[in-house]
């Protein structure tokens, strides 16, 4: 007689993060666990093999290694694994960066990353077609950061509708509190962050309810590809500016956490160069529905020398 | 609707409590002879304070920072001790650690004055420890208590010895016998146990007891008279009589130092506390306890049905929006392959992590339940 297969019960050691000791040791009662996730981090599904025997599929998958426990919360579920009900869909909606909708108002600039000059001197040194972001004063600059939702494919027509369940309504987005804040495209509107962890990352939430500055619908459901980057059917659309922290404004942070660049600029006449010292860090865009996350490149610059 | 966090029900958190144990062994050579630097030259782990009041042995030489605290040595005796005299070396000092130890760990009478300790636990009469040597053991051992009926000490009490040595005949042992199932509960400072020589010598009236240990607060009370004259058997009795005889055994080696004084009640009333550990450290054969950590924790049962989880945001999951694992047909079924599991507070913080050991395949024909352990 064999014995029953009790692998379906698995007991594992929990490690608190460095978020869950500060909580815990605030003793205000915000040390409460309500839910769980689970994510796959570690695994690449490239490895998954379709084309031979059902034993062979997934081999090289579950003989991955996986690793210990991170403690700093920003470094584990990365990405997250997804309830639906229905089992039979075939398409999974993406989140995409949007840099052709609006001309350069939506690009990165020239170096890949979407550039935020943190103060006026440094604003002023950039004509509109260096493609710099305002940090101190972003209601004075056009440019912004837009992201769009939906099933980036050619097999399905974006003139169907985006399945409800799979619409992101509410998303998260992460910055470092030390360099900036997130604001509306609009460059006024603003909200304050709902939480920043010990690490200095502060998360805000924006809903499609709540928020319409934030997040909206899109109603395009032609091809349009000289504006749309999602090619199938289309959910919503997450659009923001970056402002520059008050620390970043009077030059801190700069000498520690960054580096001096020469970058292109219009000081002293069109397409002239000049010294910066620059920051690079990234924004993090999370839909709360699917759990798809994206990393957006941010370049914090500040003049220093021409 | 597309989730991706799922909330705990009521019946999902159990607290539960554990007792881990450790097996905790200490040779005596840590204590006499590791690192000793010639006979009379200094022990690099034995740390002496200039108010000599107590001595430290660590497991290292203590200028290191690898090495670790193992316990305290002293002397103490009772002021009403025969053998307490204002001529004695460190006589106050000898009187006011024997208080602080009563009033900690035997507590005080009704009047509000402190006990002395006694050797059976029953205060209201018997006989009083008055001379008493005392081992402090550092919590980094005994962690939240020492196990009762684990405790064992053996102690050379034959003729004088210089450094630590191979077991000769007169090897006394000091163990709480019996104390798993019999131990005191009046003191302020928790449990205690007695310490007996033998595990037939234990008895109704208990004045078989050389000795005493409190079991939280991980301090050994033994009595100085273990090493009277009468030691063997065990003595009955307390240090009574000042002044050695030729019969009892020298407790101390230095015995020019002490000119001729080398028995126990000898080097109490005229050596250093300092001089009195050294010669008990160099008597030290072995000991050896299981200590007790007390783990509460919590149990969190993360029920995940068929129909959960069974996709994935791993960038890798899709080419274009395409899931990769159906392989183009829509009928298969999805597949994902969990490795790590997030507890997260109401505002999807993330507060803990645990990790499976491999990936583990779910899909729609699967059901888990993951249970995930949290220790306080």
């Amino acid at each position: 007689m064999a014995f029953l297969d009790n692998s379906g019960d698995i007991i594992l050691d929990a490690v608190l993060t460095d978020t869950g000791r500060m909580r815990l040791a605030k003793g205000d009662g915000s040390f409460r666990i309500t839910s769980f996730a689970l994510a796959d981090d570690e695994i690449d599904y490239s490895l998954y093999i379709n084309t031979t025997g059902s034993a062979y599929q997934d081999l090289q998958i579950l003989q991955t290694p996986v690793f210990e426990a991170f403690t700093n919360n920003a470094s584990s579920m990365k990405s997250k694994l997804i309830s639906i009900a229905d089992p039979k869909l075939l398409y999974l909606p993406v989140i995409q960066l949007n840099e052709i909708y609006s001309g350069n108002s939506t690009q990165k600039h020239a170096d890949g990353v979407f550039v935020v000059a943190v103060n006026s001197d440094t604003e002023n040194k950039f004509n509109t077609d260096k493609i710099v972001m305002y940090g101190e004063n972003p209601s004075s600059d056009a440019r912004y950061v837009r992201l769009d939702q939906g099933l980036d494919t050619t097999s399905i027509s974006p003139s169907h509708a985006m399945q409800a369940s799979l619409l992101e309504t509410q998303y998260a987005i992460e910055i470092d509190n030390r360099f900036g804040t997130i604001v509306a495209s609009d460059g006024t509107t603003s909200r304050p962050y709902s939480f920043v962890d010990d690490d200095d990352i502060a998360t805000y939430y924006y809903s499609l309810a709540t928020d319409p500055q934030f997040v909206t619908e899109n109603s395009e459901t032609s091809v349009s590809v000289n504006t749309q980057v999602i090619s199938g059917p289309r959910g919503t659309i997450l659009q923001f500016k970056v402002a520059s922290s008050i620390d970043l404004v009077d030059g801190s942070y700069f000498d520690d956490l960054g580096s001096t660049k020469t970058i292109t600029d219009d000081f002293g006449g069109t397409d002239q160069t000049s010294t910066y010292k620059y920051i690079d860090t990234f924004v993090r865009v999370q839909g709360m529905t699917t759990g798809y996350s994206l990393d957006v490149p941010v370049r914090f610059i500040r003049f220093q020398t021409d | 609707m597309a989730t991706i966090y799922k909330s705990f029900a009521s019946s999902d958190a159990v607290q539960t409590r554990t007792l881990l144990h450790e097996s905790v062994p200490i040779t005596g050579a840590i204590a006499s002879g590791t690192y000793n630097i010639g006979k009379t030259t200094t022990e690099e782990n034995i740390k002496d304070f200039a108010h000599g009041m107590f001595q430290s042995v660590y497991d290292y030489p203590f200028l290191s920072s690898s090495a670790n605290h193992i316990f305290d040595l002293t002397f103490g005796y009772s002021n009403q001790s025969q053998l307490s005299g204002a001529s004695n070396s460190q006589n106050a000092k000898k009187i006011n650690l024997y208080n602080e130890f009563a009033q900690v760990l035997a507590g005080y009478d009704e009047t509000g004055s402190i006990r002395r300790f006694d050797r059976d636990g029953d205060l209201t009469t018997g006989t009083k420890l008055n001379e008493c040597i005392f081992l402090n053991f550092a919590r980094l051992l005994t962690k939240d208590e020492i196990k009762k009926g684990t405790f064992t000490m053996y102690f050379h009490t034959g003729t004088a010895l210089d450094t630590y040595g191979p077991a000769p005949a007169t090897l006394l042992t000091a163990s709480d016998f019996g104390a798993a199932t019999d131990y005191r509960v009046n003191s302020p400072a928790g449990e205690y146990g007695i310490l007996y020589t033998s595990s037939a010598t234990p008895d109704a009236t208990g004045e078989s007891g050389i000795g005493l240990i409190y079991y939280q607060a991980g301090v050994v009370v033994l009595t100085a008279s273990v090493f009277a004259k009468s030691q063997n058997p065990p003595a009955k009795g307390v240090v009574t009589t000042a002044g050695g005889t030729s019969t009892a055994p020298n407790f101390s080696t230095q015995g020019a130092t002490l000119k001729g004084k080398n028995t126990i009640d000898a080097t109490l009333t005229g050596a250093t506390i300092s001089a009195n550990a050294d010669a008990l450290r160099h008597r030290l054969y072995s000991v050896e306890f299981d200590n007790t950590t007390e783990l509460n924790s919590t149990v969190y049962f993360c029920r995940i049905n068929h129909n959960d989880y069974n996709y994935s945001a791993n960038p890798t999951y899709l080419t274009g929006s395409k899931i990769r694992v159906k392989g183009e047909k829509r009928m298969n079924l999805p597949v994902a392959y969990p490795t790590t599991v997030g507890l997260y507070s109401a505002d999807r913080e993330l507060l803990a992590v645990a990790k499976l050991s491999e990936p583990l395949k779910k899909d729609p024909n699967t059901e888990l339940t993951l249970r995930v352990r949290l220790d306080y």
